[in-house]
């Protein structure tokens, strides 16, 4: 099969075992596999320690995995890591954005490490600042810029090598829900223009929202993977559930995703002991 | 003509820094030439006027000449040590620098090897500055400028390496004290930049010889004021090069890649 009649994204067999400094190892990820098509929104759905930064950081070809593999484009991440990543554009959980440079010139500064012509990357960075609505603040530094900006100028400089795969880790997180919902349309605006997109959540209102298909995880294995419909009527099968709301108070709601979590992981997705 | 793509990588990164640089020149020629001034100031002035002449290595010099020589390896020491150790480990722990560009098609060895290039690179014009100003002053002459261009790089090379592994090994900011307190300070005021070695207990000199700064300031007078070349300088300045930049790597690497 040639590179392009490949989905975009294919992670196979993935495991990821960690060194553990006291000795020995943690498994963090558990044979995982999975396939984004272009034009999809395929989540990654799990309460925190599920393993979904993990697999993000195998995907990006910073860590290596320690079974399987993952491919961009049609490129092993690891083996062929420029021409993988040539394709790929990374929204990591924590801000790197680079504090010393202001929003245009981060923009046009991380165009050049895909090997951008000046011109091309200056053209790009500005589309996207109107875009992502940061017109005003083009020469603002980063520090001025308030949490959500500096998440949506994340997701821009991810961008700005019109990458075939848009991988986000826990995008929203940390937002207040007026940013949330701006960083939501603008993904269902990539995904629109055909970019294959992966992202993980704890927030099961967001994947329901925004996945076409979710991959539910915990402690680092695969519970199920579908479209959020299916699971709910695989694993709940009916249209209400019961929910106490408070003690003593019933309410009769129609079943989500965390309740088919609670059902296959034995607990919420917020839980403690997650 | 087009770079191949490691190497494109690694002028990337050059590139970044040097961006960076030109945003803050005033902050860059206050904190890289200051220092060396000062020294030049203190000893090559005020310490200078109360020593006579020296004999070193069967040749007679002023401690002028001597000490101005001594800095130029000293501000390669403190110029790359900083720099791949303060600078390092703020790009890598508090900017995150490394970790973003090593997920575009910049591996992390080159992120690495930008690094130490652009340490290095910076320390070598800061000593060149200097040697410029010892050639001005009339104490070396103008082709010394071009003799030293290589060992002013290779030793900077060698000590933005020993910068990187510090970086790479510290916990946090405060434990970078460690290497500067018991590696940096120690070869600064041992390893010949203030006085001739041979003024040391014979043991001593043993152990400064073995570190590396010894070496720079041989050669650097060998280079601006003719004293004799002693060959050993070689093996010991190629050997300190090429652990501490294969440590400092792979030290950074194990630190960031899980």
């Amino acid at each position: 099969m040639s590179a392009g009649q490949q989905p975009p994204l294919r992670a196979v067999h993935v495991s990821k075992r960690y060194r553990l400094d006291q000795g020995g190892e943690f498994e963090a990820v558990k044979d995982v596999s999975f396939e984004v098509a272009a034009g999809e929104c395929f989540g990654l759905l799990g309460p925190n320690g599920a393993g979904k930064s993990t697999i993000i950081q195998c995907i990006s070809g910073f860590y290596p995995t320690s079974d399987g593999q993952v491919f961009v484009a049609g490129h092993n991440v690891w083996t062929e890591p420029k021409r993988a990543r040539q394709n790929l554009g990374v929204c990591n959980q924590e801000d790197t954005l680079d504090s010393d440079f202001n929003v245009f010139d981060q923009l046009v500064r991380h165009g050049s490490y895909f090997r951008l012509p000046p011109k091309i990357a200056r053209e790009r960075a500005q589309r996207l600042i109107e875009r992502f609505g940061l017109g005003d603040k083009a020469n603002d530094p980063i520090e001025s810029l308030s949490g959500g900006l500096r998440r949506r100028l994340q997701v821009a400089r991810a961008l700005i090598s019109e990458p075939s795969v848009l991988v986000l880790d826990e995008p929203t997180t940390g937002l207040d829900p007026d940013a949330r919902r701006v960083l939501w349309d603008i993904l269902t605006e990539a995904r629109g223009r055909g970019v294959a997109i992966l992202l993980s959540t704890h927030y099961m209102d967001e994947a329901e929202r925004l996945c076409d298909r979710i991959a539910l995880l915990h402690k680092g294995r695969l519970l199920d993977l579908d479209t959020p419909e299916r699971l709910i009527d695989k694993h709940i099968g009916r249209r209400e559930v019961e929910e106490e709301v408070r003690p003593g108070v019933v309410w009769k709601r129609a079943p989500n995703l965390e309740d088919v979590f609670l059902k296959l992981a034995g607990h919420k997705l917020h839980a403690e002991d997650a | 003509m087009r770079l191949p793509d490691w190497a494109w990588g690694v002028a990337c990164v050059w590139l970044r820094y040097y961006a960076v640089l030109t945003k803050s020149v005033v902050y860059y020629l206050v904190t890289t030439f200051v220092e060396p001034l000062l020294y030049l100031l203190s000893f090559g002035v005020g310490v200078a006027s109360m020593v006579g002449a020296l004999h070193v290595g069967g040749t007679t010099l002023s401690y002028r000449s001597f000490i101005f020589s001594g800095i130029i390896a000293q501000t390669l020491l403190f110029q790359g040590f900083y720099e791949g150790a303060f600078g390092a480990f703020v790009r890598m722990y508090y900017q995150r620098i490394f970790q973003a560009i090593a997920i575009t098609p910049i591996t992390l060895s080159e992120v690495l090897w930008g690094e130490l290039i652009w340490d290095a690179t910076k320390a070598t014009v800061a000593a060149e500055v200097v040697a410029l100003m010892g050639v001005l002053t009339g104490e070396f002459a103008p082709a010394s400028l071009v003799l030293l261009l290589p060992v002013c790089f290779v030793s900077a090379l060698l000590f933005s390496g020993l910068g990187l592994l510090s970086a790479a090994r510290a916990k946090n900011i405060e434990q970078l004290s460690y290497p500067q307190y018991l590696f940096v300070f120690p070869m600064f005021l041992f390893c010949g930049v203030f006085f001739p070695i041979e003024n040391l207990p014979p043991a001593f000199q043993i152990a400064a010889w073995a570190l590396p700064l010894t070496s720079v300031a041989s050669l650097v007078r060998t280079l601006t004021l003719g004293l004799p070349f002693q060959i050993w300088t070689i093996p010991i300045l190629a050997a300190w090069l090429g652990v501490l930049v294969v440590l400092s790597r792979h030290a950074m690497i194990r630190r960031l890649v899980k």
